[in-house]
């Protein structure tokens, strides 16, 4: 008897569904606040910049920069098994500074990943009706 | 700078300590309380505060603890499952000390060993991940060997330090770790190739760089000083303490990897005292991670900027140099006791008990660190 393996899913709630929505129609979509404009990434259920409850969900450019990153050896979940080594990254988005996600890298070498590296958005499937933004080196 | 309401630190002690002892938190932390009670010579009816740091998932109960150790009433308690481990306990019995709300407190530090999965461990058995977990996890962003890694990278990148500045840690940690057979659980030097052949968790996060997963109690006693002057142990006093945090909570999206919380408690903590770095004759400063300790060393200004790998390899925090760190062999060594072995060991070496480890400086100022990234804490030790 085989076990499937599944990947390890988001459980979208109120705050995050949108995030995971946009990812499936190939967007990808931070929490913004809707009285000043403010990003925040991960969502929360007020905006950190000016305490407004009034938040939702823009498209950004999916453009920015590697922040940093690590390449794991070891899968700490059954799902990573055959994918190591892979890249686990920060990107930082360029709509506003310090405005970062984790996500992957790929399309590329592992070791040739760089910190200040431009990537660019895609989008690659998980699984069981999600998909994952991760960034892939930006076209010149 | 006047110093009222001082606390010190009157007795310090370990449970069994081991990789898989079958015994239970509640049990563990039992061994603990009697073994700093002893020490500090004190029974269970001198002490009117408990305070508990634990895991969510491994929760540890002040509130049981005290009726477990038979302490008839408490007049402060907490249990704690968020911030920078061990030193929250601390934090929360210093300031119960300070403000008048109990005169003689016992902190605790138990963790499994599983703690070490951190948040895979608080997975339920549900399908999907709740919560902003939902954004690392799918991404394989799983446990802190995950951002150990980041923030090593990071510091790489601003500062060119390299995999073998992280190495010079592990190693001149390890010489303190071999002179402490009987806590250590590795007696062995490390050399460079060791370090370098180690296998990669997350590149360039080494197996050595991470600390050692135990099954471990630490508990210490804090009271006023006046009450610590009639105790059997030469009383060790809080001169300054501060906790620091970041704006971002997650700790792989600090605003800047380099400058974590340790940066905010460090500056908070010395704007709360005359002492300086220079003052400082030994350190304990927490590794759960290698590089975490090297950012303290930066954060509380033992070395410049991007200069801890350098200041390492100087030989400075040796046992001869001008700040031995970590000389029970910290957290990589002794296991994790998350924070509260730098406590005890700073403790051990201000009061004159380190035994066959005192350090030849004797030392009369120590400073202890607890986390980095989104929370931690320091504080600085006297002898007087």
């Amino acid at each position: 008897m085989t076990t499937e393996v599944l990947p390890p899913l988001p459980l979208p709630n109120e705050l995050t569904a949108a995030f995971w929505d946009g990812a499936n129609q190939g967007k990808l979509v931070i929490q913004r606040c809707n009285a000043c404009g403010h990003f925040q990434h991960a969502p929360e259920p007020i905006c950190a910049n000016c305490l407004s409850f009034d938040l939702g969900y823009a498209a950004v450019s999916g453009k920015g920069s590697v922040y940093t990153f690590c390449i794991p050896t070891q899968a700490f979940h059954p799902w990573f098994e055959d994918k190591l080594p892979f890249v686990l990254a920060v990107v930082e988005l360029d709509e506003q500074p310090g405005l970062k996600m984790i996500t992957n890298i790929v399309e590329t070498n592992p070791d040739n990943v760089k910190v200040g590296d431009r990537v660019e958005v895609t989008f690659s499937p998980l699984g069981e009706g999600f998909t994952l933004p991760v960034f892939r080196p930006a076209a010149q | 700078m006047a110093k009222k309401n001082r606390v010190a630190i009157v007795g310090v002690g370990y449970s069994d300590v081991s990789r898989g002892s079958g015994l239970t938190l509640d049990k563990l932390t039992a061994q603990s309380s009697v073994a700093a009670m002893n020490d500090a010579g004190i029974k269970p009816t001198d002490i009117d505060g408990v305070v508990v740091h634990s895991f969510p998932h491994q929760f540890v109960s002040s509130t049981h603890t005290a009726a477990m150790l038979g302490i008839p009433d408490v007049a402060f308690y907490s249990g704690n499952v968020d911030g920078a481990a061990y030193s929250v306990a601390a934090m929360h019995a210093i300031a119960a000390i300070a403000s008048g709300s109990a005169e003689t407190v016992l902190t605790l530090r138990t963790v499994h060993k599983a703690g070490a999965a951190g948040g895979a461990a608080m997975l339920g058995p549900q399908r999907g991940i709740p919560g902003n977990m939902q954004f690392g996890m799918p991404y394989g962003s799983f446990t802190g060997s995950h951002w150990a890694g980041m923030y090593m990278q990071r510091h790489m990148a601003m500062y060119g330090s390299t995999e073998e500045d992280f190495g010079a840690f592990a190693i001149a940690q390890r010489k303190f770790a071999v002179a402490n057979p009987t806590e250590s659980f590795f007696h062995e030097e490390l050399t460079m190739d060791d370090y370098l052949n180690s296998r990669y968790i997350a590149k360039p996060l080494h197996l050595l760089d991470c600390d050692y997963p135990v099954d471990s109690s630490s508990a210490l006693i804090f009271t006023t000083e006046e009450r610590a002057r009639d105790m059997k142990q030469k009383p060790v006093f809080f001169d300054s303490w501060a906790n620091g945090t970041t704006a971002e909570a997650d700790f792989s999206l600090v605003r800047d990897m380099t400058h974590s919380s340790p940066w905010m408690a460090s500056k908070r903590m010395w704007s709360r005292t005359d002492l300086k770095p220079s003052d400082v004759d030994t350190a304990g400063l927490y590794d759960g991670f290698s590089f975490i300790a090297m950012q303290w060393l930066e954060a509380l200004g033992f070395c410049g900027e991007g200069e801890s790998g350098a200041f390492v390899r100087s030989g400075a925090t040796s046992a001869t140099g001008s700040l031995p760190t970590n000389t029970d062999g910290g957290a990589c060594n002794v296991g994790r006791r998350h924070g509260a072995n730098f406590f005890i060991e700073v403790t051990r070496q201000l009061r004159g008990t380190a035994g066959d480890r005192a350090l030849p400086n004797k030392p009369e100022v120590g400073v202890v660190s607890n986390a980095v990234g989104g929370f931690a804490a320091c504080a600085l030790l006297t002898a007087e």
